[in-house]
C-alpha cells in the first residue's frame, strides 16, 4: 500500500434484494486529497459513502482506514467511526440539543472529554464553519438549512477525523443557502481535510477535485482530475454529465 | 337524611384523596419503571424479545382491571408467600397495568424519532445504547408527556375499582359515607369534585412539564 493512503477500497460489492447498488468499486485516497463522487441518481453513490463507515454493511469487498481493515468483523466499528466525518444530506441534527451540544455530544460521550476540553474544541469547529455565536444556544429547528449544514459539518470535524464524507450536503438547501455551505467545505479542503464528496454540485466538483470517480450503475465507469475529465472525457456519460452542466453553469 | 353527620363526615372522605394519590402517583411511578424499557425493547430489539415482551402488554391491557386486581391480591401474591396489603397489591397492579398502557406510549414516541438522527449518532461513533439513552429517549420523553397525562387521567379514574379489595380511596368512602348517612347523591358529588380536581391540578402539572421541556423551534404555538 502507499504509505500516503488514507482509504484504500478494494472490489465493493452491495446488494438490496435484487438491485445491485455496487458493482466491484476499487479507490483510494491519499492523505489531503479531495474526490469528489458524481453520477446520475441511482448509481450508487450515497451506498458507497455509507458504506465506508460501514452504516451500510458491503456484502463483499475490502476497506482500509490507514493501516485498518474496517471491513474486518472483530473490528469495534465505533471506534473507526469516530474517526470518520460524515455530513448528511438531511443534516441529522440532534432536535433536542443546542448547536453547541450538538457539536459537543460525540466528544463528551464517544471520545470521554472533559466537558470544558469538549466545549473549547466544539467552539473551534464552529468558528471554522464560520457559524456566529449567537446561535450557539439555539436549536437546530431555528436555524437556516445552510447554518444547520454548518453545524452538521462543525459536529464531524470537532471529532478530528482523519477523513471527512460529505452525503449531497447540498442537495436539502435552497439555492441562497448552497454557497455557504460549499465555501466551508472548500475552506476545508484547501486547508488539507482529506474529503470525500458525493454531490450534483459539477461546478463544485470542477473546481474542487484533486480527482472526480463518475459512478453509473453501481461501478465506476471514470475517473481522473477534473481537467482530464473535462477536455477528454472517455465515457459518453462523463460527457453528458460535465460537459452538459459546466455549459449550462457558464 | 342527616346533613349534619355529613359535614362530619367530610374529612374522612377528603383522608381518601391521599390514597388515591398513592395509587396513582405509586401506579404511574411503576408503570413508567416499567413502560420505558419495555418500549423502548420493543423498538430496537429482536423479534424473540418483542414477542415475548407484546405478549406481557396483550395481557395487561387485554384483562379487566377488577380481575386482575383480585387475581394478584386472591392468587399470584399469596401463592408466592406474599401478604401484600390492598392498597400495595393495588398499586403493584395498577403499576403493572400502566406498564403496558406506557410501553406503548413510549414505543410509538421511539418510532417518530427519525432514524437519520440514530445513524448521525452511530457516525460519531456511539454504540446502540449510547444513541438510544442520548438522543432518543430524551426526546421520546418529550413527545410522550401529552400522553401520559391522559394515562394519569385514566388511571385516577380507574383507581376507583380497587374499593373492591378494600382500598379506602375516595369514592370507596363516599359509598361508606352514602350507606352511613343515607344520603345518596350528595357524598358522590363531593368524591366526584375532589377527583376532577385532582384530575385538573395533575393535567395542569403534565402542561407546565410539557411546556418547559418543549424544544424550541421546533412546535409552534406554545
Amino acid at each position: 500500500m502507499i504509505s500516503d493512503t488514507i482509504l484504500n477500497v478494494v472490489d465493493l460489492h452491495k446488494k438490496y434484494g435484487d438491485s445491485i447498488a455496487l458493482d466491484g468499486v476499487s479507490f483510494r485516497v491519499r492523505k489531503g486529497e479531495t474526490k469528489v463522487i458524481i453520477g446520475p441518481n441511482g448509481s450508487g453513490k450515497t451506498t458507497l459513502l455509507k458504506c465506508l463507515n460501514l452504516l451500510v454493511k458491503p456484502d463483499k469487498g475490502r476497506i482500509w482506514l490507514g493501516n485498518i481493515e474496517i471491513t474486518d468483523p472483530r473490528i469495534n466499528i465505533n471506534k473507526i467511526r469516530r474517526k470518520i466525518g460524515f455530513v448528511f444530506q438531511d443534516f441529522n441534527l440532534f432536535h433536542h440539543l443546542t448547536v453547541l451540544n450538538n457539536v459537543m455530544i460525540g466528544l463528551v460521550k464517544v471520545r470521554k472529554l472533559k466537558k470544558h476540553q469538549a466545549y473549547k474544541k466544539a467552539v473551534d469547529a464552529l468558528s471554522t464553519v464560520g457559524l456566529d455565536n449567537t446561535l450557539y444556544y439555539k436549536y437546530p429547528a431555528q436555524l437556516s438549512g445552510g447554518q444547520k449544514q454548518r453545524v452538521a459539518i462543525a459536529r464531524a470535524l470537532a471529532m478530528d477525523p482523519v477523513i471527512m464524507l460529505y452525503d449531497e450536503p447540498t442537495s436539502s438547501l435552497d439555492p441562497q443557502f448552497v454557497n455557504e455551505v460549499l465555501q466551508v467545505i472548500r475552506k476545508l479542503a484547501k486547508n488539507g481535510v482529506t474529503s470525500i464528496i458525493v454531490t450534483h454540485q459539477i461546478d463544485f466538483a470542477l473546481e474542487i477535485a484533486d480527482e472526480i470517480i463518475v459512478m453509473h450503475k453501481g461501478r465506476i465507469i471514470e475517473s481522473g482530475r477534473p481537467t482530464e475529465l473535462l477536455s477528454n472525457p472517455q465515457n459518453i456519460l462523463t460527457k453528458k454529465i460535465l460537459i452538459r452542466n459546466f455549459r449550462t453553469l457558464r | 337524611m342527616n346533613y349534619i353527620s355529613l359535614i362530619e363526615y367530610l374529612p374522612y372522605i377528603f383522608e381518601g384523596l391521599l390514597w388515591s394519590l398513592a395509587l396513582v402517583l405509586g401506579g404511574l411511578g411503576i408503570g413508567f419503571t416499567i413502560g420505558l424499557p419495555i418500549g423502548t425493547m420493543i423498538t430496537y430489539s429482536d423479534k424473540y424479545t418483542k414477542f415475548i415482551l407484546n405478549v406481557y402488554i396483550w395481557i395487561f391491557r387485554s384483562t379487566p382491571l377488577i380481575v386482575l386486581l383480585f387475581l394478584f391480591y386472591w392468587g399470584v401474591f399469596p401463592n408466592i408467600g406474599l401478604k401484600l396489603s390492598p392498597l400495595i397489591t393495588s398499586i403493584i397492579v395498577l403499576g403493572l397495568r400502566s406498564g403496558a398502557y406506557q410501553s406503548e406510549i413510549f414505543r410509538g414516541a421511539l418510532e417518530s424519532i427519525d432514524e437519520g438522527q440514530i445513524l448521525a449518532a452511530y457516525s460519531l461513533g456511539m454504540s446502540k445504547i449510547q444513541a438510544i439513552i442520548s438522543i432518543t429517549i430524551p426526546q421520546a420523553l418529550r413527545i410522550s408527556i401529552p400522553s401520559l397525562s391522559n394515562e394519569y387521567a385514566i388511571l385516577l379514574k380507574d383507581s376507583a375499582i380497587c374499593f373492591t379489595i378494600g382500598v379506602l380511596e375516595v369514592l370507596t368512602r363516599a359509598r361508606i359515607v352514602s350507606i352511613a348517612t343515607g344520603i345518596a347523591l350528595i357524598p358522590y358529588l363531593i368524591a366526584g369534585i375532589i377527583l376532577m380536581m385532582m384530575t385538573y391540578i395533575g393535567l395542569k402539572f403534565f402542561h407546565t412539564v410539557y411546556k418547559k421541556t418543549v424544544i424550541p423551534g421546533l412546535i409552534e404555538g406554545i
